[in-house]
């Protein structure tokens, strides 16, 4: 759709395409995984135990089977490639595991930049004539970034008028319009006409940004726009990001530099973010926290639900003729529920058939572009064991981990995981969390990788056909 | 507080034990330790078939033929009978030694990446027979074999090879270095650049020849194709070189006489870096031990 509009993406595109096709013809093929996820989905830590892994299974351990066994043994070797001079900031993989090890271990911060690594790995040709063409090489590339700005995508399609509405509509419903009280309050008082002084600009984005953190920290929430107000990233806040939502009503130099200012967050976050990272890639991991969402009550699970289904409808998936004719396009996209060492191991299937439901609407967008898809449940470090709690005279499946604030061994029943989407009913009790566990004991320098449950699934599924 | 069902969010029942609680341990670095893995099989591809079936054809028909001459020769006579089946005999010893040789280029090319992998991988018993092998084909690489037998890790056994890389590695910068200076004179003198190009290209692939059999390989035609592949395509490693490769150019060519000559014909300093580039190319190419 897009390549309509932009016959220069659309030379891109094919000149994308070409490479792509080359690039199989030698055996030197590159994938771009895009691994999206909400903030707090796990995105760093599970990229940081991918890149881990692979490169302890590059040097032969046997941290990933199944993708062990998708290579057949002809994996040789996995290497990191030496950064460019002008590229994004390295993802620190060293780093992170690092922290993970230590004593007392510490979770990768809230990621606030882009960050990418690119792993080249080696594997021996099949045929007989192998050693003449030299090892078949597959360069993965992968990107780090704050899971807030994944909203904006949905953005980039609206103009200022309807992203107004759709939000406010949004702020109004459910536990939201509590903690948007203040910022209704700040809008029912400007008048009609409202000029447009930097300090009332400033005032109403103050309030819009702590309604925004309001419902992300206190409610769980995720559909929140713009991701940037929200975590603004290294350069901190610029004036660009000063602006909200206004009633339609509203009228004016206010309004008018309202949605001025919008237009120009959405040319910035098209031209930074969505162009060079998300206009192409062949392989998605859609990573969610499930029982996060769950725990966080009806509203913040549907919000979840809507916030995904409107990143996959902003995506490109391929399937259209313009697609076609460019070869640009997606392979395969996996549905993942992280942290899946939250539950016993007999919940994890209920686990994966929840989040079959959660996303549902964006499995069907991309299944329609005729794109493979798959759901897993996984943890990218596995931090619990499966144990036996008593709760008032009966057993029950738990798990047991030592805790990260009070760093006691505890068991923990996550209570029992719905096989689809429950009745409101069941939501009576309010918002919850999980508590974060410790990591397990590591090798502070990762050269064998990290624990992890089922990340080898994943990765075969995946990128198993490339090897 | 009585139906678990009904979700009151995650349970927490501590531990009576109130200090600090040792981390949990999968013993996950004994888990993942490597073991011994099957070969890989070699799966004949499509174009593999083709000229695998066009070589049974000839040779089988042809041995057919022969054998069928060579008894009706025995027909006609003793004398003729033995001097045909002589004469085939040798030509197809001839024709299997030839064969035979392009498979061990090609294998022991194949040992190199093999070497090299188990370097990576820390795979102390193949590195050590990989090294041992190949020390049996280097000129001074028996007195090696004490300090390879003796080493008890990867990086010991590397750190024992280490010298007779060096002297290696500047060996095969000599073999760059002549190569250098008679591309350099060919350019200097011949009359035409298509000519200049022709006798580069022999030049170069003589050199990677001589820096193969430097390390103890004997490369056929297959087995310089791949070194070649190697040594052209290896991006990284060129990037990486090209600096020091400068400076030893500005060397060879600091000759003042050289210099004026260079100077006229322009393509002669270009000539002499590319040479000495594809000498270091070429030993990286050829090396068991990864580079640092
Ligand atoms: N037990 C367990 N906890 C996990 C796992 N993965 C992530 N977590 C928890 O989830 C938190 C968030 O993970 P991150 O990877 O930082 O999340 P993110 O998606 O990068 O979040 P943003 O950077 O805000 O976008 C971590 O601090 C951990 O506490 C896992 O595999 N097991
Ligand atoms: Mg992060």
């Amino acid at each position: 759709m897009s390549g309509l509009l932009d016959p220069f993406g659309l030379l891109r595109d094919a000149a994308y395409g070409a490479e792509r096709f080359g690039r199989s013809l030698l055996g030197q093929e590159r994938i771009r995984l895009a691994v999206t996820g909400l903030t707090r989905a796990g995105k760093t830590v599970f990229i940081t135990s991918l890149l881990a892994n692979l490169l302890a299974a590059g040097r032969g351990r046997r941290t990933l089977p199944a993708l062990e066994a998708a290579a057949g043994g002809r994996l040789r070797g996995v290497k990191a490639v030496a950064p460019e001079l002008h590229g994004l900031p390295r993802f620190d993989v060293a780093a992170h595991v690092a922290a993970l090890a230590a004593n007392p271990p510490a979770w990768p911060a809230r990621t606030d930049d882009l960050s990418s690594l690119e792993l080249v790995l080696e594997l021996d040709r099949q045929s007989l004539f192998g050693s003449v063409m030299g090892p078949r090489t597959i360069t993965l590339e992968l990107l780090d970034y704050p899971g807030e700005w994944l909203l904006d995508l949905p953005m980039l399609r609206q103009d200022f008028a309807a992203w107004s509405q759709a939000t406010l509509a949004r702020l109004r419903s459910g536990p939201r319009a509590a903690e948007a009280a203040r910022f209704f309050a700040f809008l029912d008082a400007l008048p009609n006409y409202a000029p447009a002084d930097d300090s009332l600009i400033r005032e109403g984005a103050a309030l819009y940004r702590d309604t925004l953190r309001g419902c992300r920290d206190k409610l769980g929430f995720r559909f929140l726009q713009p991701g940037r107000l929200l975590n603004p990233g290294p350069r901190g806040e610029t004036p660009l990001l000063w602006f909200f939502p206004v009633p339609r009503l509203l009228q004016g130099e206010l309004a008018e530099a309202m949605a001025e200012r919008h237009r120009a967050y959405i040319e910035a976050q098209r031209e930074e973010f969505f162009e060079p990272y998300f206009r192409r890639f062949e392989r998605q991991a859609v990573l969610v926290d499930v029982l996060g969402a769950l725990h966080a009550g009806r509203e913040a699970f549907e919000d979840t639900a809507d916030a995904l289904a409107a990143i996959a409808e902003a995506l490109r998936y391929g399937g259209g003729w313009l697609d076609w004719l460019t070869g640009v396009g997606v392979d395969r996209v996996a549905f993942v529920a992280t942290k899946a060492d939250h539950v016993p191991a007999r919940q994890r299937d209920a686990l994966s058939a929840l989040l079959g439901h959660l996303v549902a609407a964006p499995q069907g967008r991309v299944a329609s572009a005729g794109v493979a898809t798959s759901v897993h449940a996984l943890a990218s470090v596995r931090c619990t064991e499966d144990d036996v709690a008593t709760l008032d005279g009966r057993p029950v499946a738990a798990v047991r981990g030592v805790l990260m604030e009070s760093r006691r061994s505890a068991k923990v029943y996550p209570g029992e995981i719905p096989l689809r989407p429950p009745e409101p009913g069941f939501w009576e009790h309010g918002f919850f969390e999980m508590p974060e566990f410790q990591p397990p004991r590591l090798d502070p320098a990762g050269g064998a990788g990290v624990p992890h449950l089922g990340l080898d699934a994943l990765v075969a599924a995946l990128i198993g056909d490339k090897l | 507080m009585s139906d678990p069902n009904a979700p009151r969010g995650p349970r927490v029942i501590l531990e009576e034990d109130t200090r600090p609680a040792q981390r949990l341990d999968f013993q996950w670095e004994q888990a993942v330790v490597p073991v011994a893995e099957p070969r890989p099989t070699v799966r004949w591809s499509g174009i593999g078939r083709v000229l695998g079936g066009g070589a049974l054809l000839i040779g089988g028909i042809t041995l057919i033929d022969s054998v069928n001459f060579v008894v009706d020769q025995f027909g006609r006579g003793m004398l003729e009978g033995a001097a045909t089946l002589g004469v085939v005999a040798g030509g197809i010893a001839l024709i299997g030694s030839g064969v035979w040789r392009e498979f061990r280029g090609l294998a022991s090319i194949r040992n190199v990446d093999q070497a090299r992998a188990a370097f990576a991988r820390g795979d102390l018993a193949t590195a050590k027979a990989e090294a041992l092998r190949w020390a049996a084909t280097v000129p001074d690489g028996a007195a090696l074999v004490p300090a390879i037998q003796a080493a008890r890790t990867v990086d010991e056994l590397q750190l024992a090879l280490q010298p007779c890389m060096q002297s290696l590695e500047q060996r095969a910068g000599a073999l760059g270095r002549s190569a250098a200076m008679q591309a350099f004179a060919v350019t200097a003198i011949s009359p035409s650049p298509a000519l200049d190009a022709l006798i580069f290209a022999w030049r170069g692939v003589r050199l990677v020849r001589q820096v193969a059999s430097l390390h103890g390989l004997r490369p056929g035609l297959f087995g310089t194709l791949a070194l070649l592949r190697r040594t052209l395509w290896d991006a990284a490693t060129v990037a990486a070189t090209d600096v020091v490769l400068d400076a030893g150019a500005r060397a060879l060519l600091s000759n003042p006489l050289l210099q004026h000559v260079a100077g006229e014909v322009g393509a002669g300093a270009v000539a002499v870096r590319r040479m000495l580039r594809l000498a270091k190319v070429s030993a990286e190419a050829c090396r068991i031990t990864p580079t640092q």
